[in-house]
This record gives C-alpha cells, sequence and structure tokens, in this order.
C-alpha cells in the first residue's frame, strides 16, 4: 500500500524556509546591533568634537578655569537632528563651574569620573542622554587643576539612524528572500525534473516490455532505477521460465498422446482381436504413464505457485518411515530393494506441511525406481548433525555425471537418458518442495556408488517451535 | 510706562464676542510683547476661535522666564523676545512639540525641534533726534556711532541710551551678539561709557527718553517699537545699521505642562498660520517671517530694503551658550571693566 507522505516540493521548500528563517534572524539581530552601534559611533565622534571645541576654550584666570562655552560647540552637540544639549565643567573639588545640568546630575558625574575618558547613557527628566566627559589639563599662571568637561546630547538622532540603517538592511534583507524564494521554486523544479522525466518514461512503456529502464538519472535516483531492473530482470526470467515450462509440458504431453494416436490407428487397420487387445494394452499403459506425468505437471505447477500454506510440525521420522512403507508394498518397487537405514532415536521435528513432505520423499523413491535398473538397492535414511536435518537418499544405480548434477533440478531434466519412463519432473518437484521448507536439494554422484541426494531441512530452533505452535 | 506697570492682567474674553460662547477653553499666554502692538493679532484669534477664553500677561522678559519654570499651575503659551532663555526653557524639556501643518510649513531657520518658534522678524535699530543731525553727520552704521561718540563726546555725553545688559534680557542677548561679530564693539562700550551712556530695561523707555529727553541717540532699540512710534513722533529718527542689522525673533512654545493644550496648540496654529502672520505683517510692525504673506511689515520686504546686511539672531542650540552662566558673567565683567576704560 502506498501512503502518500508529503511532498518531495513541500520538503525542500519546508527546509529551505526554515534554514532561511533561521540565517534570517540571525542576520536581524545582527544588522540590529551593528546598525545601534554604527549610528551610535557617528554621534559618539560628534560629542568628541563638541568636547573638544570646548576644551579649546579653558584658559586660566586669576586660580580659576574660565571658559567662553564656544556657541559652535553646541551647534555641533545638537546635531543636524536639533537634539537637546547638555554640558558642564567641574572643577578638580567636582562643582559646577559652568553648564546646564542641574546639580545633583553634575554631582554624581563628577563623583564617579576617573581620570580616563568616560561614555554613560543616563536619564535627564525622563529623557534619555548619552553623556561623554574627558579630564582637561591646561597650564595656567597659579594653577593647573584638571578640569572636567561633560557633554552630552538626546537620543532622537541615534535612534533615527539606527532605524534608518536597519530599515535599509531588513528591506534588502526582504528582497533577497523574495528572490531566494523565486529562485529556490526554479531550483526545486528544477532538480525534481529527472523524477518527472522518469515517472514519464515508466508510464510509457508497454506492460508486457521487460526490459530494462535506460534513463539518464541523477545519483540519488539510480539506486531505485536499478532496483527497478533488477525486478523486471526477475520477472523477465520468471516469464522465460514459464515459457519454457509450458513449452516442455506441451511437448512431454504430444508424445504420448501422438504413440497413443498411432497405436489406435494401427489397430484399426487390423482384423484381429489380439491386436485390438495388445493394442489396448499398450494404450491402457500409455494412459496411464501420461495421467501420472499430467498429475507430476500440475503438482509441480501448484508448488511453483507457492501458495504459501502454514506449516505445521510434524515428525519427520514417522512421516518418513510410513512413506517408504508405503511405497515398498507397491508393484513397481518389487524389482527394487527398498529399505530404510538405522532410523535416529529420538523423533526428528520440522516444520512443513506432511502433504507436499510425502510428495517429496514419494518422487524421490519413483525417482530412484525409474532411473536405476532392477534389483539396484534404494536405501532412504535420516540423520542430525548440527543445525541441520538431513532427510536422504541413496541408490546403487550408474550414478550421473557432475556436469549433470547441476541441471538435475530442473523440470524435464532425465540426466541424460531417454530410456527410462521417468517424465523429468520428479526432482523438479523435489526441489520446489524443499524450497518451500526452506531446505536445500544436494546432490552427490560417485562413479561406483550410485547417487546421493539429501535434502537438509533446518533445526527449529525454541523460539521458532513456539511461534509456529502458536500459529497452528 | 514700563513693562513692569503695564503688566497688569488683560482679559481679554470679556470682549462680547466670547460672552456667546457657552463653555470656553480658557487660554493663559505669558508673553513679554507689548499688548498694544499684539492687540490686532489676539483680537483675530479671538474672532476665528470664539470657543476659547484667551488671558494675555504682558510681563518682562525675567518673569516670563521665572513663571515659565515655576508658575503652577504652568502658562499654555509662553513668548519671550529674551531668545537664549526661551532655547535654555525648551533645551530643558519645557516645550511639546507641534505636530500641525503650520509647524510643518515654517522655515527652519526660524523653529528648533517643532517645539519652538520664532514668529517675528525685529531689526535692532539706532534712533536719533533731529537735533543730532543739526550737529553731526548722523550715524548709519556701527562705526559711525563709534565715532560720532568719539569725536563729538562733550556734545553727547548723558545724550545716549541703550539697554541695560543687566535689566534686560534682550539688552545682554544684543550686546553678545554684538561682540560675537566685531571686538570693535568693545570700543564702542569703552566710548559710550566714556558719553556716560543711560541704561534702560526696555525700548519703550528709551523712546520715551528720546521724545522728550534727555537723550539723542539711542543704540540697539527694537525697531518694531521704534518704527511704530516714529510713525506719531516726527522729530525721530529710526536707522537700520547698513553694516549689519541684527535681526530678534520673538520666541514662542507650548508649555510642556499646558492645563489646556489643545487650545495652546490652536492658538499657536493661528500665530504661525497665513491669516496671523497676515495679521502680524499688516497690522503689526513685528513683521511676518512666512515669505508667501504680504503687508508692509515683511521679513521679505525688509530684505528686499536692507539686502543682505540682516542677520537674524539664529534659533539653534548655538544660542544656549548666550545663556551659560559663566560666559555671561565673563561678559559683564569685561563690560564693566570696558564701560570704566575710557572715563575721563
Amino acid at each position: 500500500m502506498i501512503v502518500i507522505d508529503g511532498t518531495l516540493k513541500q520538503r525542500l521548500a519546508g527546509w529551505l524556509l526554515a534554514a532561511v528563517g533561521l540565517l534570517g534572524t540571525f542576520l536581524l539581530i545582527e544588522a540590529y546591533t551593528s546598525a545601534q552601534r554604527a549610528a551610535g559611533r557617528a554621534y559618539d565622534s560628534q560629542l568628541q568634537a563638541a568636547s573638544l571645541t570646548i576644551a579649546e576654550a579653558v584658559q586660566w584666570q586669576d586660580g580659576e578655569p574660565i571658559v567662553e562655552i564656544p556657541a559652535a560647540a553646541l551647534q555641533i552637540l545638537a546635531t543636524d537632528h536639533q537634539e537637546r544639549v547638555f554640558y558642564t565643567l567641574l572643577n578638580a573639588a567636582g562643582q559646577q563651574i559652568t553648564g546646564n545640568l542641574n546639580r545633583a546630575m553634575a554631582k554624581s558625574l563628577g563623583d564617579a569620573f576617573s581620570t580616563n575618558p568616560m561614555w554613560k547613557f543616563a536619564q535627564n527628566r525622563g529623557v534619555r542622554i548619552r553623556l561623554y566627559g574627558r579630564e582637561l589639563r591646561s597650564a595656567g599662571w597659579e594653577s593647573s587643576e584638571p578640569v572636567q568637561i561633560w557633554v552630552g546630547h538626546t537620543m532622537s538622532g541615534r535612534e533615527a539612524l539606527a532605524k534608518e540603517l536597519f530599515l535599509g538592511t531588513l528591506t534588502r534583507f526582504l528582497a533577497m528572500v523574495a528572490l531566494t524564494a523565486l529562485l529556490s521554486i526554479l531550483a526545486i523544479r528544477m532538480a525534481l525534473q529527472p523524477v518527472r522525466r522518469l515517472r514519464r518514461t515508466l508510464l510509457q512503456r508497454k506492460a508486457n516490455d521487460v526490459s530494462p529502464v535506460g534513463a539518464q538519472v541523477p545519483g540519488e535516483l539510480y539506486e531505485l532505477v536499478e532496483t527497478l531492473n533488477v525486478l523486471f530482470e526477475r520477472q523477465r526470467q520468471g516469464r522465460n521460465t514459464l515459457l519454457r515450462f509450458t513449452a516442455d509440458a506441451s511437448h512431454q504431453l504430444k508424445t504420448p498422446l501422438a504413440g497413443l494416436q498411432s497405436v489406435s490407428e494401427l489397430a484399426l487397420l487390423s482384423n484381429k482381436p489380439e491386436d485390438w487387445r495388445q493394442a489396448l494394452q499398450t494404450v491402457h499403459d500409455s494412459s496411464e504413464r501420461t495421467s501420472r506425468l499430467a498429475g507430476q505437471l500440475l503438482s509441480l505447477a501448484r508448488l511453483r505457485h507457492g501458495t504459501g500454506e502454514i506449516h505445521a510440525r510434524l515428525n519427520l521420522t514417522d512421516l518418513l518411515r510410513e512413506t517408504v512403507m508405503e511405497w515398498a508394498e507397491r508393484d513397481t518397487a518389487q524389482n527394487h530393494d527398498l529399505g530404510l537405514a538405522v532410523m535416529p532415536d529420538s523423533p526428528l521435528v520440522i516444520s512443513g506441511e506432511p502433504w507436499s513432505l510425502r510428495e517429496m520423499i514419494g518422487n524421490l523413491i519413483d525417482n530412484a525406481l525409474l532411473y536405476t535398473p532392477a534389483g539396484s538397492e534404494i536405501t532412504l535414511g535420516l540423520k542430525q548433525s548440527a543445525g541441520l536435518i538431513t532427510l536422504s537418499i541413496q541408490d546403487s544405480g550408474s550414478g550421473v555425471s557432475n556436469a549433470l548434477l547441476e541441471r538435475l533440478h530442473q523440470p524435464f531434466e532425465r540426466g541424460g537418458r531417454q530410456d527410462t519412463a521417468g517424465s523429468g519432473l520428479g526432482l523438479a518437484i523435489v526441489d520446489s518442495i524443499a524450497q518451500a521448507h526452506n531446505a536445500t536439494l544436494q546432490m552427490r554422484s560417485e562413479p561406483s556408488q550410485g547417487l546421493w541426494i539429501g535434502v537438509q531441512f533446518p533445526v527449529l530452533s525454541s523460539t521458532q517451535q513456539h511461534s509456529q505452535s502458536e500459529q497452528t | 510706562m514700563t513693562p513692569y506697570l503695564r503688566a497688569g492682567i488683560i482679559l481679554l474674553c470679556l470682549l462680547p464676542i466670547v460672552a456667546t460662547a457657552q463653555n470656553p477653553t480658557p487660554l493663559i499666554i505669558e508673553a513679554a510683547l507689548d499688548l498694544k502692538i499684539f492687540t490686532p493679532l489676539l483680537e483675530a484669534f479671538e474672532q476665528a476661535h470664539p470657543d476659547i477664553a484667551l488671558t494675555y500677561y504682558d510681563r518682562s522678559t525675567l518673569e516670563v522666564n521665572q513663571r515659565a519654570q515655576n508658575a503652577d499651575p504652568a502658562p499654555d503659551v509662553v513668548i519671550s523676545s529674551a531668545m537664549p532663555w526661551q532655547m535654555a526653557l525648551v533645551n530643558q524639556g519645557l516645550a511639546q512639540p507641534l505636530d500641525s501643518d503650520a509647524a510643518r510649513n515654517w522655515p527652519a531657520w526660524a523653529k528648533w525641534r517643532n517645539e519652538v518658534f520664532g514668529f517675528t522678524f525685529e531689526p535692532i535699530v539706532t534712533v536719533y533726534r533731529l537735533e543730532l543731525a543739526r550737529h553731526m553727520m548722523p550715524p548709519t552704521t556701527h562705526a559711525d556711532v563709534h565715532k560720532l561718540l568719539s569725536t563729538h563726546q562733550d556734545l553727547l555725553r548723558g545724550r545716549v541710551t541703550t539697554y541695560s545688559p543687566t535689566g534686560s534680557g534682550i539688552g545682554l542677548m544684543l550686546f553678545q551678539q554684538d561682540a560675537r561679530y566685531s571686538p570693535r564693539f568693545w570700543d564702542l562700550v569703552a566710548a559710550m561709557g566714556a558719553a556716560d551712556m543711560s541704561l534702560e530695561n526696555n525700548t519703550q523707555a528709551m523712546l520715551d527718553g528720546l521724545t522728550d529727553g534727555p537723550y539723542w541717540l539711542g543704540y540697539n532699540l527694537l525697531g518694531s517699537y521704534a518704527l511704530q512710534w516714529a510713525r506719531s513722533h516726527p522729530e525721530l529718527i529710526v536707522q537700520i545699521p547698513q553694516d549689519y542689522a541684527l535681526v530678534m525673533m520673538r520666541m514662542a512654545f507650548v508649555h510642556r505642562n499646558a492645563p489646556h493644550a489643545e487650545a495652546a496648540k490652536t492658538f499657536m496654529n493661528f500665530l504661525l498660520g497665513a491669516e496671523g502672520q497676515r495679521v502680524l505683517a499688516g497690522d503689526t510692525p513685528l513683521f511676518s517671517v512666512l515669505p508667501e504673506v504680504t503687508g508692509p511689515y515683511t521679513a521679505q520686504r525688509l530684505r528686499d530694503q536692507i539686502g543682505e546686511r540682516l542677520y537674524p539672531i539664529p534659533i539653534n542650540a548655538s544660542l544656549l551658550a548666550f545663556d551659560d552662566p559663566l560666559r555671561r558673567r565673563l561678559f559683564m565683567q569685561r563690560w564693566a571693566r570696558e564701560i570704566e576704560i575710557l572715563k575721563p
């Protein structure tokens, strides 16, 4: 089931927005503080200039500092913004020589002063003002005590300049954000174009087209396309297998049917009842074989279909014993020495489906009966080793060459033998059943010892046993 | 008739037109501006705003300055010709800004912070009697005054008058401006001291002395008063100095603690608006500042007549320097020194 979890566009846009927002916040905070700083610096230098102008006017007369406050100094202090201006001159004892600051404030300034220039923010009659104080040492005839010069002004100019600078930055930033948004939309469209192209390519494919997808894709989509191609390849193989199987099955059915036709035609040409009887006998045998072939084809198809039946826990020892006993009683087994090897004492439990396992053992026995000469020994056994339960069958026939071993489990493979009534489906069925039980099929053939086939089942772990029992 | 005597309370709200209003808003104006001269504007305002009951106190600059700082309740509008003091009050934050079209349209050189506005344009003049012209070339420049005082010392002794720098805020300001422009001003002070000048506290006193004796020559009179006075006193000649003429501006602001701020702003808008300025230009000798206003008394007309020699005292922070106590003290020390230098 496909759950739509947003769109790539939304994700990209969301993250871009978050990034721009976060960055923008920092940027604007920085812009705000730097605007304040820049405005502060610009206006502080005015304070310094005014202070300097006043300092120039300080003179000593009769042991007292005197100063004719220069009008220009106050004009500089006021700036273009027509700030309210404040100034005071204090003598060494901290007393006001002159100025327009109120006494209390002048005194507090004098008390707080050290010899280094000082910058201060202060409240004056409910208005924030910026103050600059410095000490002046100038020469006099009688004395030369230091004089403190304090100048200050209101802050509307600073605030206006800071606001102007900040608004400028803000405007530029917003324009940038708008531009970024526009470019982001374009970028997202461009970045997602390969996805759209790939979708178009996939949509245009024909239903039975299983060739690999050839498309120009970015690295991120390579894996997706690669996975698709693997899927297509599997689909192609599955289809090929199916076609081959169908072709082979048709061929296998056609041969006995053709035999039936020719036998019945020959019989019809004869007038002798003996010939008819013999032909009928042949038809009977042949149809029996054909029916068996059809049955095997059906069960192979059913197994290949993989309906995923629920497996139950079963005792493989009992199952093997019962099946071998049943086969030993059949007519077909009368010419062979069919038997069981020494069985383990404890029951061997695996997870499996009794019907198909019986079918598998039957096929193994049937296979051995068909491909070994009369009188051969066929021995089935069961063994438990580390983590594996091995069900094996050993015959004393002529064996199979190593090159053929590999192909033996493919349908319609008869191991190079055309002299038997086998359909070539037996081992294919065994293989399918083994796969359905997570078991592996192993085959060995020694020139003088015939063929050994083992089916290795995994031993149930305790948890598996538990979960399996719960499922049943 | 001194300002102190005239400082009585003149209740213009007694005018019949005001009586018709139901509940007139009071409006208190403290002004250092002669009521006689300013009446046309006040009447025009009463007519335009019958709902405002205006009370106008005509006081000296000193009193206005004190009342602006200490009066409780505070006055609504403060008008004074003592420009540094007005500036200092505004710098202290005693004014509230005026946000109106009239305030915005007001020329930038005649306002500060949109809080205080110079609304008149009064040249500072020299006034002499015709008798003086009979004995000597009448002065047209500051240098002429100095030369006359030096050359006709005996004739002019006791016949020269000017502002008292201690008794009048305007006087001190004018002398400080003079000293700012030329160091030769102190020669003039010394010469005046030698001529035993008389110091008066206001222009009217000087004009009275010029009309009724004993003065022949008055230095640094307010042109507004002098021009009007001279129209009815033909024996007096008003001379706008030809080298440089200071121009004084009355400054008005709405008090920060004005109890009737709305009425005060209405008055200011009227005063600074075209209508008020038209009255100033037409019916008072105060001269309108607005360039677009026409009438016999406008700054523009004065400029056309006198040219570029008009030096309006700038309304900006530099005015505060003239209110600096130490600078004032130093000035007065020097004044006292200079005035004695040439005394026989």
